[in-house]
């Protein structure tokens, strides 16, 4: 898929994030699009975070909402999985690409290393298996590597959202905002039902606008998104907090 | 070793859950949809079983999957194979060194690329689609594996469109798919 990493020099924001406009007094909760996110004063993101080189243990912090994370316990909550670095250590960095000045996060040398795949495919499902997750939806077109073995692990369904004009039958789609114009993604009418608990998946997290697309795609269709899962994260982007109240879970941060 | 199998009896469940979208993407063409077939988890485990119990064991070493929808069944045939998935791609999506292969289309031509080095020569390889109809673009694939010395074993894809004779197209090398729509 194409991502738009805006990144130039010490000011890696994009003109839309840089300057958001003041929330409404009375907002409780972030409203979530692509222009607007208002922090909310009490507001703790709901995830485990696993850094390739801080040993910092994360507390885990619980939503209100029934997110994953309070019910799960893992070796790895207390400190660095030790299958984390390895992962991190394959994954190749590209400068200047898609422009000048972007440090790309090259995840195709991670899925030349069978058994870092293995394990980066292992830390999400033992993560979501038993979470009473149908849904894996994938983001085009990296989600669709790391999204079918997950699915296929705990039992849940795939779903593909794309690009415009790729899905053959009927769709619904969400626009969102580019550095420059906008673009969609689309999910086919039918794909999910009411109620389900979905997990978003994609290789990387940037500003989050795809994301957060995808997000309101599938709450439109009335999922309850429990989490979005992420290889790579770049915080310094703030996607994280660009996704209001769903958790974001990354295996590796880079900053 | 060019084969279907339509006597194993997870073909049928699979072969159902394929959904046939007429005039897609253009009037005339019936479009042979998977999503539907990925809303089943178990027939889309059944679809990546059989290609697993087909290449297990065989010393592939590489299963390279072409963009977008071999992304979706490369990836869990490689990881239960213990292969490494490349993933075969558009023009400039690649962000490191790649090499390209272009190939014809019925109104101009498109071209696919891998990066450099991905695949080392001597090597193994499945190259993984979801489906076969001319060829053109499982040729460009094979092409590109053999150009850095790879052996392309067979090809494997979900479903086959015989009419288009794309098994033809394949210079003798095996095809295999699971169902074939006519």
């Amino acid at each position: 898929m194409r991502r738009v990493l805006i990144f130039s020099s010490p000011n890696p924001i994009t003109p839309q994030l840089s300057t958001p406009p003041t929330p409404p007094v009375n907002a409780v909760f972030p409203i979530r699009n692509c222009r607007w996110i208002g922090p909310s004063t009490s507001f703790q993101p709901p995830v485990l975070r696993l850094h390739n080189y801080q040993r910092t243990p994360t507390p885990l912090l619980c939503s209100a909402t029934d997110s994953v994370t309070n019910q799960t316990k893992m070796a790895s909550q207390d400190e660095q999985d030790p299958r984390i670095s390895k992962i991190s250590s394959v994954i190749r960095v590209i400068p200047n690409f898609p422009k000048p000045g972007i440090l790309f996060q090259d995840i195709t040398t991670l899925l030349l290393d069978t058994k870092a795949f293995r394990d980066t495919i292992d830390l999400f499902v033992e993560r979501y298996r038993e979470k009473d997750i149908s849904v894996v939806a994938g983001i085009e077109a990296r989600g669709f590597i790391f999204g079918p073995p997950i699915a296929l692990a705990i039992g849940a369904k795939f779903v593909p959202l794309r690009k415009p004009n790729k899905l053959p039958g009927e769709v619904i789609s969400e626009e969102y905002s580019l550095e420059y114009g906008t673009d969609k993604i689309e999910m086919h009418v039918g794909a999910m039902q009411a109620g389900e608990r979905a997990l978003i998946i994609d290789d990387l997290v940037a500003t989050g606008g795809t994301l957060c697309a995808a997000i309101r795609l599938l709450e439109r269709v009335g999922v309850h998104v429990v989490e979005c899962a992420c290889v790579i994260e770049l915080p310094e982007l703030k996607g994280r907090e660009r996704l209001g109240d769903t958790p974001l879970f990354v295996l590796v941060s880079s900053a | 070793m060019s084969a279907h199998r339509d006597t194993d009896p997870r073909i049928h469940g699979i072969q159902s859950k394929i959904r046939v979208v007429p005039n897609f993407p253009k009037p005339g063409i019936m479009f042979q949809d998977i999503t539907t077939l990925l809303l089943d988890p178990k027939a889309f485990k059944d679809t990546v079983d059989l290609f697993v119990e087909r290449y297990k064991g065989k010393d592939i070493s590489v299963v390279a999957g072409i963009e977008a929808r071999g992304f979706i069944f490369g990836p869990p045939i490689a990881l239960e194979i213990g292969a490494k998935f490349v993933p075969l791609r558009k023009p400039k999506k690649l962000p490191g060194k790649v090499i390209s292969e272009e190939y014809v289309l019925e109104y101009g031509r498109d071209c696919l690329e891998m990066h450099v080095g991905a695949v080392e020569p001597g090597e193994r390889a499945l190259v993984v689609d979801d489906l076969i109809a001319t060829g053109g673009t499982l040729c460009a694939a094979m092409k590109l594996l053999e150009r850095v010395g790879a052996d392309v074993v067979e090809c494997a894809c979900v479903i086959e469109l015989p009419d288009l004779k794309g098994r033809e197209r394949l210079n003798g090398k095996p095809l295999y798919v699971l169902v074939e729509s006519h």
